[in-house]
C-alpha cells in the first residue's frame, strides 16, 4: 500500500475518525485507525466496537492496500510533519509504514490487520432525514441521557421518525427530555431506534462539520448506520425496554406560567453559584413573585426575586441546580413552567410551540 | 499505662540511629509493651516509637527499650520529670464499632439485593470460592447468576479481586456466564474504566437510604 496526499487533509481526517478509536480495549488493534486504498480511493476508519467511523481522504492511491496504524500516534505525528504533502508506504518485510513528509521521515509500527472489524456498509431501508433538524433535536435531548452504565438503556436516545415528524427522547430517570421537530417535507421511510447517546453527539459534530444537508439513516436489527456527507458512523443499538415516556407526562397541573426564557436562565445560573454539594436550588413561588435561591452550609447563600405571573397559594419547590439549568438552556424564547406541587415533576416547555419539553423530578426540601 | 511528662532526649538505633535533642515531651508506656515518645505537634504520630513485643529497662534516669527480636533499641534519658503517673485502663479493644463499613454495607445489600441491579434477588451471603468469599451471590429476573463484590470505596483492586473470584466462579458450566457487580459507597472513577473494560458493572449505593435514613432521591420512575 501507498498513497500521498495533502498533509493538512490527512490531519483532519485522522483528527475526525480517531474519536472513535479505542482508548482502552484489549484489543491492540482497536486503538488504530485503518488507511484503506483501493482504486475508489482512500478511507480511514475506526472503531471501538460501539460506535465506528470511516471517513473519506483526498490523495493519489499509488499502491492499493490496507494497514492499521496507532492513532494517537499517527495524529501526532502527522500534525508535526513538515511541508504540504505527505507519503504513507507499508514496507511488509518491516512490518512498518513509511512516513514521509518535506523533510522528515518516521517509520511506524503497524497493527495487527487480522484483528480489525468489518464495517457495515449503508444499505437496505435507507431513510433520509434533514441533517440540520437531527442535529437540533439531538442537542435538545442528549443533556438527559443518563451516563450511568447500569441501566444501558437510559445511556440511549430513543429516535423515532415517521412522515413529516422526528421525535427523539432521552431520561436518566430524574429528568426527562422530549423534542418533537417537525420537517418541511415527508420522510420516504420510518424507523425508531434506541440509539447510544455519545454515537449521536458524535454524528452531529460530524453533520455540523461536513456541513451536511441530508443525514441517511439504516437501522438493522441491532445496529444502526449513519452517512453524511461521505463520513459513515455505524453504532450498537441498545436493547431492553425503553421507558414509556408518554406515561410520565402529567396530563394536568396546577401552575402554568410563562415566563421570559433567557431572563430566568440567568437568574438560575447565578443563584446555582452558590448551591453546592448537592444543595438543592429553592423555587419559591408566591403572588406575582418568584423567589430563587440556595444555601450551602459553610460556604454561604444567595437569593433573587423576579416578577412572575403566579396566582394562588404560595409554592416552594427545589431542584437539582444543573438539572433545571439544562432544561432551561434549551429553551430558546419564552419558556412556560407547569407544576402540580413540592413532590410532584415540574414541567419545562418551549413556549415558541417548537415542540421541546423537559419533565423534572424535585429534590424534596427539608426546611 | 504510664504517662511520663519529662524533660528527656531519645537514642534510637537499629535498622538506622536517630536522635532526639532534649526537650519536653510526652512518654507513654503502654501495658502491651508499645513505648511512644510524642511532642506536642506533628500530628497524631509519635516522634519514636516500639511496638511489642519489647523489653522495657529502667536504670536510674534512663530508661531502656529493647525489641525482643531484633535489634532495634530506644534510649530514654530523662534529664526532668515534671509528671510521672499509672492508670489502668479498661479492656476496650473489641468496643470500637465503625458504622458504614463493609460489613453494614453487605447486610443492607443483602436485605434489597435490588439496588445492585434490577430484579436481583440473593442467594447467599460470602458465597465461597476456592480463593475466599464473594460477598453476595445473586440471581437476576432471568436466572442468570451474578456476584457482587462490596467495598466501602471500590478502586482497582476491589475490581481485581471481583475479577478472581468470577474466573474462580465460571469454572463452574452451570454458572459460566455469571456476571459481576462491584457495590460501594464510592466507586472510584479508575475502577470504573477498569470495570467496563471487563464487561463488569459498577454500582455506587447510599447506606442511609438503603437502611431507609434518608429517602431517596425522587425519580420519575423506578
Amino acid at each position: 500500500m501507498k498513497i500521498t496526499t495533502a498533509r493538512d487533509a490527512l490531519f483532519a481526517q485522522l483528527q475526525t475518525v480517531t474519536r472513535a478509536a479505542s482508548t482502552r480495549s484489549a484489543v491492540q488493534a482497536l486503538s488504530g485507525v485503518q488507511l484503506l486504498a483501493s482504486k475508489d480511493g482512500i478511507e480511514l476508519r475506526a472503531t471501538d466496537m460501539e460506535i465506528g467511523l470511516r471517513v473519506p481522504l483526498e490523495g493519489e492511491v499509488v499502491r492499493e492496500g490496507s494497514i492499521v496504524l496507532p492513532a494517537r500516534l499517527a495524529v501526532d505525528v502527522i500534525r508535526a510533519l513538515p511541508g504540504k504533502e505527505v507519503s504513507l508506504e507499508l514496507r511488509p518485510v518491516e512490518q512498518d509504514v513509511e512516513i514521509l513528509g518535506g523533510s522528515a521521515s518516521f517509520y511506524i509500527r503497524t497493527l495487527r490487520l487480522e484483528d480489525f472489524p468489518p464495517f457495515p456498509e449503508v444499505e437496505g431501508d435507507v431513510v433520509e432525514v434533514p441533517g440540520d433538524a437531527f442535529v437540533q433535536t439531538v442537542n435538545k435531548v442528549a443533556r438527559s441521557a443518563s451516563r450511568d452504565e447500569t441501566r444501558p438503556v437510559l445511556t440511549g436516545i430513543l429516535v423515532s421518525a415517521t412522515a413529516d415528524e422526528l421525535r427523539m427522547v432521552a431520561t436518566d430517570s430524574y429528568r426527562l427530555s422530549v423534542k418533537e421537530t417537525k420537517l418541511s417535507e415527508p420522510l420516504a421511510g420510518a424507523f425508531e431506534a434506541n440509539v447510544p447517546a455519545r454515537a449521536l453527539q458524535e454524528l452531529t459534530r460530524i453533520v455540523q462539520h461536513e456541513s451536511a444537508d441530508i443525514l441517511s439513516v439504516s437501522v438493522r436489527a441491532n445496529q444502526v448506520v449513519f452517512s453524511a456527507g461521505g463520513v459513515v458512523l455505524s453504532s450498537r443499538l441498545i436493547d431492553g425496554q425503553f421507558p414509556n415516556y408518554r406515561q410520565l407526562l402529567p396530563d394536568t397541573y396546577e401552575h402554568e406560567l410563562r415566563l421570559e426564557g433567557g431572563e430566568v436562565t440567568e437568574v438560575v445560573r447565578r443563584i446555582s453559584l452558590l448551591a453546592q454539594k448537592n444543595a438543592p436550588l429553592r423555587l419559591a413561588f408566591t403572588e406575582g413573585e418568584l423567589t430563587v435561591s440556595a444555601r450551602t452550609p459553610d460556604v454561604g447563600e444567595a437569593r433573587e426575586t423576579i416578577p412572575v405571573p403566579f396566582a394562588g397559594d404560595p409554592l416552594e419547590i427545589g431542584f437539582n441546580p444543573e438539572f433545571l439549568r439544562d432544561g432551561l438552556e434549551a429553551v430558546d424564547g419564552d419558556v412556560i413552567i407547569k407544576l402540580i406541587s413540592p413532590l410532584r415533576p415540574g414541567l419545562l416547555e418551549a413556549g415558541d410551540g417548537s415542540g421541546f419539553q423537559y419533565l423534572l423530578m424535585p429534590i424534596r426540601l427539608n426546611v | 499505662m504510664r504517662l511520663i511528662v519529662a524533660r528527656c532526649s531519645v537514642a534510637y538505633t537499629g535498622r538506622l540511629t536517630a536522635h532526639l535533642p532534649e526537650a519536653l515531651r510526652l512518654i507513654m508506656l503502654k501495658a502491651d509493651g508499645s513505648v511512644l515518645v510524642h511532642a506536642d505537634a506533628g500530628g497524631y504520630k509519635p516522634l519514636n516509637w516500639m511496638t511489642p513485643p519489647t523489653a522495657v529497662i529502667e536504670e536510674g534516669e534512663t530508661i531502656t527499650v529493647r525489641k525482643v527480636k531484633g535489634e532495634d533499641q530506644l534510649e530514654i534519658t530523662l534529664h526532668e520529670v515534671l509528671s510521672d503517673v499509672t492508670h489502668t485502663m479498661d479492656f476496650d479493644a473489641a468496643r470500637l464499632s465503625k458504622d458504614g463499613v463493609e460489613a453494614d454495607l453487605q447486610v443492607a445489600l443483602a436485605d434489597a439485593p435490588h439496588w445492585c441491579g434490577e430484579g436481583f434477588r440473593l442467594v447467599r451471603r460470602e458465597w465461597p470460592t476456592d480463593i475466599g468469599p464473594v460477598d453476595l451471590m445473586c440471581r437476576d429476573e432471568a436466572d442468570g447468576w451474578i456476584a457482587v463484590e462490596i467495598k466501602r470505596i471500590g478502586t482497582i483492586e476491589a475490581v481485581e479481586q471481583l475479577s478472581r473470584y468470577l474466573e474462580r466462579i465460571r469454572l463452574d458450566p452451570a454458572k459460566a456466564d455469571c456476571r459481576g457487580v462491584l457495590a460501594a459507597t464510592i466507586v472510584k472513577p479508575q475502577a470504573r474504566v477498569l470495570a467496563e473494560s471487563r464487561g463488569l458493572t459498577w454500582v455506587e449505593v447510599d447506606l442511609a437510604v438503603l437502611r431507609g435514613e434518608r429517602e431517596p432521591a425522587l425519580t420519575l420512575f423506578g
